[in-house]
């Protein structure tokens, strides 16, 4: 393969992962509401 | 802005906290607000876990314990000085985070019914910020299947694994809408105190 598709694939892998990062990142961010001691199932 | 010592009716959702910025009474911005954290005993507000601003901050070691909230206004929460911020294994050990988190979680009565999983958790402001109940993506027994409803629930809230359980009763309490959950709540939670003391003259 030509340089130029090695190029544009790492670009490609680079930007996929960088959106996976930021989907992950702000899930983090939805923050949890935590329940402790008491109650039971 | 709700101040831990006053009463107010005032309800919001846990989510709509998280995020919030953390700022001193001098003027400094100490962190943001990562997760809220209460008793499932009394439902009382327990207090913060942090992190610190950007999207790839990282969780903070320290926590906001309740006692050192100043004031929960609508943009940011008040706290005295950072010098009352706790470790973080104080408010929310990690085991017991990991377990306790009730968003996703199903409810189901305690008669076996599914009423449909937590989006939210409301909150109301008094002597103390407390969940008051739960919003939730009602199931088909709610006849209102797919709509996103509030659900009352009582001083004791069973918190544990994937499931919630609530009294029956709490399905003749929805709400649609936030501004009317306060009196469906009361209504709620007097009947419930009514059923205690019937039982017990029985």
């Amino acid at each position: 393969m030509d340089w130029w598709v090695w190029v544009i694939l790492a670009v490609i892998v680079l930007v996929v992962l960088l959106a996976l990062a930021v989907v992950v990142q702000r899930k983090r961010r939805r923050g949890r509401v935590i329940g402790l001691g008491g109650g039971g199932e | 802005m709700i101040p831990p010592s006053e009463t107010s009716a005032i309800l919001l959702r846990a989510r709509e906290l998280a995020g919030r910025p953390v700022v001193t009474l001098g003027g400094e911005l100490e962190a943001e607000i990562k997760d809220v954290v209460f008793q499932s005993d009394g439902g009382r507000i327990a207090g913060f876990t942090l992190r610190n601003e950007g999207l790839f901050s990282r969780a903070r070691k320290d926590a906001l314990p309740w006692h050192a909230v100043h004031g929960v206004g609508r943009d940011a929460v008040m706290i005295r000085d950072a010098g009352q911020l706790v470790p973080a294994e104080e408010i929310a050990p990690k085991q017991a985070a990991r377990k306790g988190n009730v968003l996703d979680d199903r409810v189901l009565t305690d008669s076996g019914r599914e009423l449909g999983t937590v989006i939210d958790v409301v909150l109301q402001g008094g002597a103390g910020l407390g969940v008051v109940g739960y919003e939730i993506e009602a199931s088909a027994a709610l006849g209102t299947a797919g709509r996103r409803v509030f659900i009352p629930l009582p001083d004791t809230v069973a918190v544990s694994g994937e499931n919630l359980i609530v009294p029956a009763s709490a399905a003749e309490f929805v709400s649609e809408d936030l501004s009317g959950f306060g009196a469906a709540v009361d209504e709620f939670r007097t009947r419930l105190r009514e059923g205690r003391d019937e039982g017990a003259q029985n």
